[in-house]
């Protein structure tokens, strides 16, 4: 009994956090951030495997595994650090104003989890930048071609960075459409630079 | 006094659901860029002054007073007295 409430406690202070616009705030930026990042060095990846004569999916999909590997562990340890580094400074300014000491306190704690979720948040987002344009290259072979796949990749790509774009003009009462459009057009700019690559 | 954060409703919510605490009223007295200051009128048969203000400072506040304290087996309302003058 006492493991279900301290389940159902661990959850409301999830829901809490969540549910704070601070928290959401920071969170969003390090998703967004990192998912374009994400994004953009698949779109790099999947051009650079297909010029450079790649002539395998699976091998694409290894690479850009590597790749969300490494930005997914960057995404959650740099925020991780940069956010252990920011909430300390806060709590020690509202220590400074209170006259108290904060430590083990409800107000920590909830920095501590804030962080947590920040870190989660910059974490998945280079995943799904990623992942996604990489399901193409499954179907290599057998359903697409090599230069099909890649193609698709690069306009699975621009469309995460456009559905990206549209939610950050959908919250801040941009239009949508056309902040969809900026963001993805970042992914046509990396598929037609790579084009220049020498090799 | 207390951080900004939590808000003023978790605060009270938080102070009422102390042991003895039948009811809570939160004002508040003044705001800072940091801190607030409110004023917590608390009612009660038997409230646990100990485990109130550990309530309190967990949210991150403290108590820097307490100005009135009614016990006993009936209500005894202040009496104003000469030297009240």
């Amino acid at each position: 009994m006492s493991d279900v409430s301290s389940l159902r406690d661990r959850f409301d202070s999830v829901r809490r956090l969540l549910e704070d616009e601070e928290v959401r705030s920071i969170s969003r930026r390090y998703f967004i951030s990192n998912g374009f990042d994400g994004t953009l060095t698949c779109i790099g990846v999947v051009v650079g495997a297909y010029l450079s004569g790649v002539t395998d999916g699976l091998t694409v999909i290894t690479i850009g595994l590597g790749a969300a590997v490494g930005l997914g562990t960057s995404g959650v340890w740099s925020v991780w650090e940069i956010e252990r580094a920011e909430k300390q400074a806060e709590l020690m300014e509202l220590e400074r104003a209170m006259l108290a000491d904060l430590e083990d306190t409800a107000v920590q704690q909830r920095r501590a989890g804030a962080r947590k979720i920040n870190a989660i948040a910059s974490g998945i987002g280079p995943l799904i930048g990623i992942l996604l344009p990489l399901g193409p290259f499954l179907g290599q072979g057998i359903v697409v071609s090599m230069l099909e796949a890649t193609l698709l990749a690069i306009a699975v790509g621009v469309a995460v960075l456009f559905v990206f774009g549209a939610y950050l003009g959908s919250i801040s009462k941009q239009n949508w459409i056309v902040a969809g459009v900026r963001m993805g057009l970042a992914g046509i700019v990396v598929a037609v630079l790579n084009l220049f690559l020498p090799g | 006094m207390k951080p900004q954060e939590p808000d003023i409703l978790e605060f009270t919510d938080t102070a009422a659901d102390c042991s003895g605490v039948d009811g809570v009223n939160a004002v508040l007295i003044e705001t800072d860029r940091e801190v607030q200051n409110l004023k917590l009128t608390i009612e009660g048969e038997d409230i646990d002054a100990d485990a109130l203000e550990a309530a309190v400072a967990d949210l991150g506040g403290t108590v820097h007073s307490i100005d009135q304290v009614v016990c006993g087996e009936r209500l005894v309302e202040q009496v104003e007295t000469p030297q009240d003058r």
